[in-house]
């Protein structure tokens, strides 16, 4: 680019103007015989060869830029056109030198917006760069927090299902042991029945009859089959909690079945019936509710968890009620207990993750965490009604289709 | 970088007068119009609005030539000092050999001293100059007004910079000419290197000062 304080030549200066009318008026003024050129020597105006006569410098600023050079003797006029002549390379400096330096401002000025354009985008690629990078980084945590979350349920699950073991054993114990005790019984009446064998071989009909009355067979025989009975009930509670558990095995299948929920709530009940506390009753109202497509295993873990809570607010004497119901076009399940209640500074916390009012160790405080989701996953909700002193009731409602 | 034109055997050398707006920068080149004398004396150029503020510049084309015969043109600038005409102002302050930044005594003007003259650094910076190495003298101008700072004042503020500070009342011509001078001195030893004004052309730095201010050089 030109600056604008750059040499000006004679040539620059005299452009820009009808060249035809200042060589007319040149010649008006210097007459035919002139030659206007530049001090390099290069014709501008007028006659190739050098006319003899007056030579005047043309001078811009303290030097001079070319001459005049006439054969006309009036010398006032030739210094009179020369005047002229600077005075129009004056003039066109100026304009030629503002409008220059308006040209190098502006592309000046254009230059520098163009820098701070590029810096805008470089920074604005930075910060996109930066906004992956977060991104990339939250996401990478969110995953982290899913995992540990995940890890924690998976605790949840097993913590409630070590405690339902613990139940369940006690259940299938009891059973057992006097299955155990009637068969022992049954081994002691066998023995009785080997005395007969020997006067029945020999036909020593009084020998049996003495026998007989010896080993109190009448009542052995009445006893005997009361014994067998009693242990074939046994052995079917056993099939039954076996078939109860089975409701457990797929707590983490996620496969959808159409269900009747009291079925369900029927099983869980009698598993957790052997962990309630000694002086603890189970009432069940369930009234006839139609079939659900929802996860069964999840929502047996719902159940139970809830029981437990329950059995957990009971110290000493008190009574568990469940109950289910169809209302407002919903499956409604409640568990009720009678125990001690829940603080009404604490209950609108119980929901959240890791809240528990028990001690460190004694649970993951996710239970409640897990029934909600759980709830949440079929369209229902949990809701929670207590009174300290006098009992909870959770209920949970499940939309029909 | 003074433009040295051995074919033409002319060294160009540029002197801006930098500071904030009607601090008297234009005031200044008037002034030296009217004092000084050198051999070769061109006529001011001045591009002003119709309020008298400068829109582009004013110039002052000096000259003279040096014993070997080299013709010294000497080109004195000033710049607008208004804020918005920065990109004029970068434009003309371009290639300068030396500045003399026109500061307002004025009390109420010292802000904008201090920003023009923070702007005159960083300009200087953007079109390539090295501002600790440009000759540059700071004039205090405006001395004849009442409300002014004290000389003392403005020493406390400037006496440790490393530029020589004049002070001036442009207006009746007080100190306009020992500023020049004294930038012509500053100037001057850049010259020395780059063209041996001196050793080639038998031009020392008190004759160079002489020779541009037409004999009223006093040192």
């Amino acid at each position: 680019m030109k600056h604008f304080d750059r040499e000006l030549s004679l040539r620059e200066l005299l452009s820009g103007i009808s060249r035809d009318k200042l060589h007319k008026a040149l010649t008006m003024l210097a007459g035919e015989e002139f030659r206007l050129s530049e001090t390099s020597g290069a014709l501008l105006f007028g006659n190739a060869q050098a006319p003899t006569g007056t030579r005047l410098p043309l001078q811009l600023d303290v030097e001079p830029l070319g001459y005049l050079e006439s054969s006309e003797s009036d010398e006032n006029r030739l210094h009179a056109t020369v005047a002229l002549l600077e005075l129009l390379m004056h003039a066109t400096a100026r304009y030629r030198m503002a409008s220059d330096l308006h040209t190098e401002a502006v592309s000046a000025d254009y230059e520098e917006l163009q820098r701070r354009h590029a810096d805008l985008q470089a920074s604005e690629a930075r910060y996109k760069a930066l906004a992956n990078e977060l991104e990339e980084r939250v996401q990478t945590q969110v995953k982290t927090i899913e995992d540990a979350q995940r890890q924690l349920y998976q605790a949840e699950k097993l913590a409630s299902i070590g405690q339902l073991a613990a139940g369940v054993a006690h259940e299938i114990n009891n059973p057992i042991g006097f299955i155990r005790s009637n068969l022992n019984t049954a081994r002691d009446y066998v023995e009785k029945f080997k005395l007969l064998a020997e006067p029945a071989r020999n036909g020593d009909a009084a020998g049996l009859s003495a026998a007989w009355r010896a080993a109190d067979l009448d009542f052995v025989l009445e006893d005997f089959s009361g014994l067998l009975d009693e242990s074939l009930s046994g052995a079917d509670r056993v099939a039954r909690i076996v078939a109860d558990l089975k409701g457990f095995s797929n707590v983490d299948s996620a496969e959808e079945a159409m269900v009747d929920l009291n079925d369900n709530l029927r099983a869980v009940t009698n598993i957790v019936a052997g962990k309630l506390g000694e002086q603890v009753e189970m009432a069940l109202d369930l009234q006839p509710l139609p079939r659900l497509l929802c996860l069964p295993g999840h929502l047996n873990q719902v159940f139970l968890n809830l029981l437990l809570n329950a059995n957990q607010a009971i110290s000493g004497a008190g009574k568990i009620t469940v109950r289910s119901d169809v209302a407002d076009h919903a499956i409604r399940i409640q568990v009720g207990d009678d125990g001690c209640g829940i603080p009404a500074e604490v209950l609108p916390r119980i929901f959240e993750p890791f809240f528990t009012t028990r001690d460190v160790g004694s649970g993951t405080g996710l239970g409640l965490t897990v029934c909600r989701d759980i709830v949440s996953a079929h369209g229902g909700r949990i809701e929670v009604d207590s009174e300290v002193g006098k009992g909870t009731v959770f209920s949970i409602h499940l939309p029909l289709p | 970088m003074a433009e040295y034109d051995e074919e033409q055997n002319r060294l160009t050398v540029k002197l801006v007068y930098y500071g904030p707006a009607q601090s008297g920068k234009t005031t200044n080149l008037m002034r030296l119009h009217d004092l000084l004398a050198p051999a070769l004396k061109g006529e001011i150029m001045t591009l002003e609005t119709q309020n008298d503020r400068t829109l582009f510049f004013d110039l002052l084309p000096l000259g003279f030539r040096a014993p070997s015969g080299l013709l010294v043109k000497l080109k004195l600038f000033t710049v607008p000092g208004q804020v918005a005409h920065d990109g004029t102002r970068k434009a003309v302050l371009s290639r300068t050999d030396g500045v003399v930044f026109v500061a307002d005594s004025q009390k109420t003007q010292t802000i904008n001293n201090g920003e023009s003259f923070q702007n005159l650094a960083e300009n200087a910076q953007r079109v390539g100059l090295d501002f600790d190495r440009l000759p540059l003298v700071v004039q205090f101008n405006k001395r004849d007004l009442p409300d002014i700072l004290s000389e003392e004042e403005i020493r406390a503020r400037w006496g440790t910079a490393p530029w020589p500070l004049r002070f001036s009342a442009a207006l009746t011509g007080v100190g306009v000419l020992e500023t020049f001078q004294e930038l012509l001195r500053q100037v001057y030893r850049g010259l020395e290197r780059q063209c041996g004004l001196g050793l080639q052309h038998g031009l020392g730095e008190a004759a160079f000062v002489d020779a541009a201010s037409g004999g009223t050089e006093t040192s």
